[in-house]
């Protein structure tokens, strides 16, 4: 009996020890229990079907990636806790969640050399003087309001300036793009009418939505997530509310759709990827990942985050070693690299990391999300970092 | 006193030493020992561990001498921890020395909290919690909106603390700092126990107006228990702020306030021990269920996705079950475990 022991013992130590084929490892901190778990649940499965579809064609220049996933459940201190974990395991990247850990991670990457791509599309982190590691596939939240300000502005028939208003929580992610839609706004000619808080888990808007009416705006610009949106959309429905409200990228989706039923109907979402069943080269690969499965837009997204940082990874290997600034070098290569059409084409520069200016203008109906217009923005410098 | 059995105390000093028996010095020494030389044998991950528990230890130990001591109920811990945040970061950013920036970011909170402690007087329980709330809210509107200093949502970013010349760049060297203050902080408020002030604070917490009566001065001192806690938490805020080396204002809200409550309920109201409990336990249980849960998900991975999703829920029934069968906290198990042992094998 103790000799099985001793030579199973044996076995299991010769089994873990054995050299087996190098494996590049990448973190990823998701939100699957947390505040944010609603869309971070199809973020993280997009990145995970993305890594097995690696796999399956042979790796990333012949090496197999593993993931490493840590759920943080949107807290800063246990985002730092795994990260240090994933450090200790040897991880060459990681794929960020929220804008609190990833900027509290900011620095974390910066010294540690480990590139980031992350679900926070804070402008500010596309500046490579302050978050040298940090990269993310879509438009910024700054830029993505003022295309849609763009598109707006470039297809008002009426002689008058358009009348927009502002609802948004009174939170880190509500207010950061704020700044920049006023100034562009007042740029466009547009005429600023008001502005108020919805709270991200406040369940009834009505009062501010009176106040808001009686403004007649135009358009209203809504920056919370899907919950407080529909909120919004039903009350607005309610009072009779005549506005286009516009909703940004964490404010629509599939399930938001239903939430909000028939509230939902002719208002806009701002994307940076294509939705479920479009037309495009990497669709017929998620449906054969997912078996046919209809996804949430913002799987797709996590897809194309993965995609993208497996190509820089695939750059950097033809370089040399797979190394923290060889990927960030390689990820400065990409040249309207394509994601297999998911996402408008990204490039990233030494000294501006940010992906592209495009921005997909969807008009929600309650069983679909209809894509109106692809709103690409010129890569201004004044604009870049906030 | 070597020779007899069981402890005899001929003066009250002798009564209120911190350490009773040689062993006790003995075992505090060798595990102290080992402490400072964990960097040498944990891993990176372990020590960045080490070092968010001794920062939340000052936090806890802090928060324990307000409301498990002084009976001071505060919903406002986690908005106090950012005052001294930012406080600190701003003065570093200025080009202060660290342990200036540091102590200038306690005063700073100490002001802050005395100032939000004022209302206490006046009211108590469940009322001076609503207080405080009020004070978390207005604390984490001045983060947000006063942009032109604490970086509003943006948020603000430091370097690693440097000390005589030395960058604090990594988390061994780190932990030495953070363990440091924490001891520090520990024995303070230990002392501040033995003190006149903390047998004020505990009559104030026992039953205001028997203190009163014995010439307890209830305003200042409940302002003395403020200032004292706020002063700490801004050490805590400060120390976390050039660990992290990224502040903003979604890291002090009202969840980490929550977070500070749950040590020390956990851990155990009116015990320094007790704070080091919680600190540590709450600190370690998040990764002990993320363990858990990859552990499992490796047999079977359906399961995995269930458990995350319950382990919130799993936090709060630790919680749940801790206030209905342990309401004394871990301090209080330990005690029991002590005794145990003391009187083994013989059970009476």
């Amino acid at each position: 009996m103790r000799r099985g022991f001793f030579t199973l013992a044996v076995a299991m130590i010769l089994f873990t020890s054995s050299p087996g084929l190098a494996q590049i490892k990448i973190g990823v901190l998701s939100d699957l229990s947390g505040p944010t778990s609603d869309v971070g649940r199809p973020y993280a499965d997009g990145i995970r079907h993305c890594a097995e579809y690696l796999n399956k064609q042979g790796g990333i220049a012949g090496q197999k990636v593993e993931l490493l996933q840590v759920d943080y459940a949107y807290n800063v201190q246990q985002a730092i806790a795994a990260y240090n974990r994933f450090k200790g395991q040897g991880i060459v990247a990681l794929q960020g969640w929220g804008t609190a850990d990833t900027e509290a991670l900011v620095r974390f990457v910066a010294r540690d050399e480990i590139p980031t791509y992350s679900a926070s599309y804070s402008a500010h982190l596309t500046d490579p003087k302050t978050a040298p590691y940090n990269f993310f596939i879509a438009a910024d939240y700054s830029t993505q309001a003022r295309a849609a300000l763009q598109y707006f502005h470039d297809n008002w028939t009426e002689d008058r300036p358009i009348k927009l208003g502002l609802l948004y929580p009174n939170h880190p992610y509500g207010l950061a793009p704020i700044p920049a839609i006023k100034a562009f706004a007042q740029d466009l000619g547009f005429e600023l009418v008001g502005e108020d808080n919805v709270g991200l888990g406040d369940m009834d808007a009505t009062s501010q939505l009176l106040r808001m009416q009686r403004l007649a705006p135009d358009y209203v610009w809504v920056g919370g997530t899907i919950s407080s949106t529909a909120v919004i959309l039903k009350d607005a429905q309610k009072i009779g509310m005549q506005a286009k409200f516009i909703t940004n990228i964490w404010g629509s989706d599939e399930q938001l759709l239903k939430l909000a039923g028939p509230a939902v109907n002719g208002h806009y979402g701002l994307h940076t990827s294509v939705v479920y069943g479009a037309d495009v080269p990497g669709m017929k690969v998620i449906e054969e990942l997912t078996g046919g499965r209809p996804q949430n837009i913002h799987y797709i997204r996590g897809f194309a985050s993965m995609y993208t940082m497996a190509e820089a990874i695939r750059v950097a290997t033809e370089q040399g070693a797979i190394t923290g600034p060889a990927i960030r070098d390689a990820s400065r290569t990409l040249r309207d690299f394509d994601p297999m059409g998911l996402t408008p084409p990204i490039s990233f520069f030494e000294d501006d990391h940010r992906p592209n200016m495009t921005v997909y203008l969807y008009q929600l109906f309650e069983d679909r999300m209809e894509l109106v217009a692809e709103q690409e923005l010129e890569r201004r410098p004044e604009w870049f970092g906030h | 006193m070597r020779g007899k059995c069981g402890l005899f105390h001929t003066s009250y000093a002798s009564e209120t030493r911190f350490f009773q028996t040689g062993f006790q010095k003995l075992s505090l020494g060798v595990f102290l020992a080992l402490l400072l030389c964990s960097p040498f044998f944990l891993s990176n991950y372990q020590v960045s561990m080490l070092n968010m528990i001794n920062i939340a230890v000052i936090g806890a130990v802090a928060l324990n001498l307000l409301t498990g001591c002084c009976g001071q109920i505060s919903l406002g811990h986690g908005a106090f921890i950012g005052v001294g945040a930012y406080t600190t970061g701003i003065c570093t950013l200025a080009g202060w020395p660290f342990f200036a920036a540091l102590l200038f970011g306690g005063l700073v909170t100490a002001v802050v909290g005395m100032l939000f402690g004022i209302p206490s007087l006046r009211l108590k329980g469940i009322y001076l919690a609503i207080a405080t709330l009020a004070a978390q809210l207005i604390l984490s509107y001045v983060f947000l909106h006063w942009e032109s200093v604490t970086g509003g949502s943006i948020g603000m970013g430091l370097d690693a603390p440097v000390i005589l010349g030395m960058s604090l760049d990594n988390d061994a060297k780190m932990f030495y700092l953070t363990f440091g203050v924490a001891a520090a902080s520990v024995l303070l408020v230990a002392n501040i126990l033995r003190t006149r002030h903390g047998r004020a604070f505990v009559a104030i917490r026992d039953f205001h107006q028997s203190a009163e009566s014995v010439g307890v001065n209830l305003f200042a001192y409940k302002l003395q228990a403020f200032a004292v806690s706020s002063f700490l938490a801004g050490i805590a805020g400060g120390l976390w702020a050039h660990y992290t080396m990224y502040i903003t204002p979604e890291q002090f809200d009202i969840m980490l306030s929550i977070q500070y409550l749950a040590m020390i309920i956990i851990g155990g109201l009116g015990s320094v021990l007790g704070s080091i409990f919680g600190a540590v336990f709450v600190t370690l249980l998040p990764e002990f269920l993320g363990t858990l849960a990859q552990w499992a998900g490796s047999f079977f991975p359906n399961i995995s996705m269930y458990f995350l999703a319950l382990r919130e829920g799993i936090f709060g029934l630790i919680l749940v079950l801790f206030l209905i069968f342990e309401p004394e906290g871990l301090a209080h198990r330990w005690r029991l475990i002590k005794a145990y042992w003391k009187l083994y094998p013989f059970a009476h």
